[in-house]
């Protein structure tokens, strides 16, 4: 048995954030070959491009759960690229110090991390993109809604991007 | 807490009538058995006792049988001394499935320069035995396939091999560390040649083995030194864990029945307690034709086994896993690996081996809290349906 602290064992006993968001602003898969963990993880982004809601699956040991509960409960709430930048070390500072062989169980939420803002990225400008061609300008782009800076656009908005993205996204003015 | 012991195939406890049996000479004998005096050379007696018993486990000779430090040692004797005997036979011959201390000693074996072949298994886990025929040649020194495996609880065609072994006329050796005590073993109608034992996996001590070598056959020495054992094997006699040996061999073979009969049946109704309870899980080698009574290893797909050995854990219940995850890398077990086993999947195995001690009450509780950790588990990862 590893030493694991307190903390870091309610972590694994009680994970925060288990699950997945309804309609998730970006979503990632991704697994370590090496270890065979793996983690799915929903973000959902706020107005101000902060972190509203998270939520992750994880397959892996006590470790690797423990520090993708941590990782969700420190991101909560913070901007994109702050949370973003949080180290291994900080995971493991939150968990109450961590045994060194299992510091890279942490690699994996950042990994995470990083895929789902990519995937809400890509996602944002694949809809800025249809906007663009239009000729339409929108103030706020999510991957689930939009909104434009007229309302006289939005029959023209909904129509493109209802033939063009796979998606339901709801078009408002404001 | 109420513990459950569920890792008998990594060690055992030791009977209380072994303990009886080796206190003597852990204290008031405590003679050198090689010295002139009556006081040591009087425990002499107990080493050719415990060589009497070893052998009856057997069916073997009392002078074919060696005493070394345990399963290891015995495993590199035979494998590094069977490549010294003649310079035109220097091939060995393994399974790959063999524990590490066949296989990593034969690896090292063919970094020296000794031909290395490796038998295949089929997805059972069972032995390929037209692979074993296609490695062995005019010029194997010996072929080596463990009697039982110790994650799937296989047990190896041993008489099969031998023949084959002997056909090419090299020598047929057994890693029979995890069989000894558990299923029949007549050396002799088996035609195995050298075979390898330790105490500790039937409720003898630790740091205790002994190496079966046919007579006649004159395996050369690994350690040297004080000519102990005809010069077999030298070395001071370990005379308390020589007499412990002894004492679990001879309990061994009066419970060899029972023992059989008892743990299969146990082992056979916790296997459908759990495939019935468990969303996912499965019987690792479950068609294999041949399993021991006590050993099963189980994949519970979705869930890491060892998150699954650390919540055991902490309510009691000790188990172990194939796999180690550590410093960003897991080492697959080599067993599942061979037989075609996923990788995720091996990731997801965990093996519960029992004794003649387990009690159906101690399977039922274990059952029960995996019950309850599949599902919690399950509910954190991303494969469970």
């Amino acid at each position: 048995m590893w030493q694991y602290s307190d903390i870091l064992m309610d972590h694994f006993m009680n994970p925060r954030n288990v699950g997945n968001l309804d309609s998730p602003d970006g979503h990632s898969e991704v697994g370590s070959p090496q270890c065979g963990d793996a983690m799915f993880l929903d973000i959902a982004i706020d107005d101000q491009e902060k972190i509203a809601d998270i939520a992750f699956k994880t397959f892996g040991c006590a470790g690797a759960i423990a520090s993708a509960s941590a990782l969700t409960e420190m991101v909560r709430g913070l901007p994109i690229e702050e949370a973003l930048s949080i180290k291994n070390s900080q995971i493991a500072k939150f968990l109450g110090g961590m045994p060194p062989e299992k510091f890279h169980c942490s690699v994996m939420g950042h990994q995470a991390l990083k895929a789902a803002v990519e995937d809400f990225r890509a996602k944002c400008n694949e809809i800025t993109k249809v906007l663009d061609e239009q000729g339409i300008t929108a103030v706020l782009v999510r991957p689930g809604r939009v909104h434009l800076k007229s309302k006289d656009d939005i029959d023209a908005a909904v129509k493109a991007l209802g033939d063009r993205i796979q998606r339901n996204i709801s078009v408002e003015a404001g | 807490m109420k513990t459950v012991y569920l890792d008998n195939a990594a060690t055992t406890k030791i009977a209380p009538e072994v303990l009886e049996t080796m206190m003597p000479f852990l204290t008031e004998n405590y003679g050198n058995p090689s010295s002139f005096h009556s006081f040591g050379s009087s425990q002499m007696e107990a080493v050719e006792i415990a060589r009497g018993q070893v052998a009856r486990l057997l069916g073997a000779k009392s002078e074919e049988i060696y005493f070394t430090s345990g399963g290891t040692e015995s495993d590199n004797h035979a494998l590094r001394g069977a490549v010294k005997m003649d310079s035109s036979r220097r091939g060995i011959v393994i399974s790959a499935v063999e524990h590490p201390a066949v296989l990593d000693t034969a690896r090292s074996l063919a970094k020296e320069g000794y031909p290395l072949g490796i038998a295949e298994v089929d997805t059972n886990g069972e032995l390929d035995s037209d692979s074993l025929q296609q490695l062995v040649s005019t010029e194997t020194a010996i072929v080596s396939i463990m009697a039982a495996n110790n994650e799937t609880g296989v047990v190896m065609p041993l008489k099969e091999s031998a023949e084959i072994a002997h056909r090419s006329g090299a020598l047929f050796h057994t890693d029979a560390v995890q069989m000894v005590g558990k299923e029949p073993i007549d050396v002799h109608s088996m035609g195995i040649d050298i075979l390898s034992l330790s105490a500790h996996k039937l409720h003898g001590p630790k740091g205790v083995g002994a190496i079966y070598i046919k007579k006649g056959i004159q395996l050369p020495p690994v350690l040297t030194g004080g000519h102990q054992e005809k010069g077999f094997r030298s070395g001071t006699y370990n005379t308390p864990g020589i007499a412990g040996l002894g004492k679990a061999a001879e309990l061994a073979l009066t419970h060899l029945d029972d023992t059989a009969v008892k743990e299969r049946a146990l082992r056979e109704s916790f296997e459908k307690k759990i495939v019935d309870s468990c969303p996912g899980s499965f019987i690792v080698s479950e068609k294999a034709a041949h399993r021991l009574p006590g050993t099963v290893t189980i994949i519970f797909r979705g869930i890491e086994s060892e998150a699954v050995l650390t919540l055991l854990d902490m309510q009691g219940v000790y188990a172990s896993s194939g796999s180690a995850c550590s410093t960003g890398s897991k080492n697959s077990s080599h067993v599942l690996t061979a037989m075609g086993v996923d990788f995720n999947l091996s990731n997801s195995a965990l093996r519960f081996s029992l004794s003649r001690y387990t009690t159906q009450e101690e399977l039922d509780h274990t059952v029960k809290l995996l019950e309850s950790i599949v599902e919690r588990l399950r509910r954190i990862s991303p494969y469970a349906e």
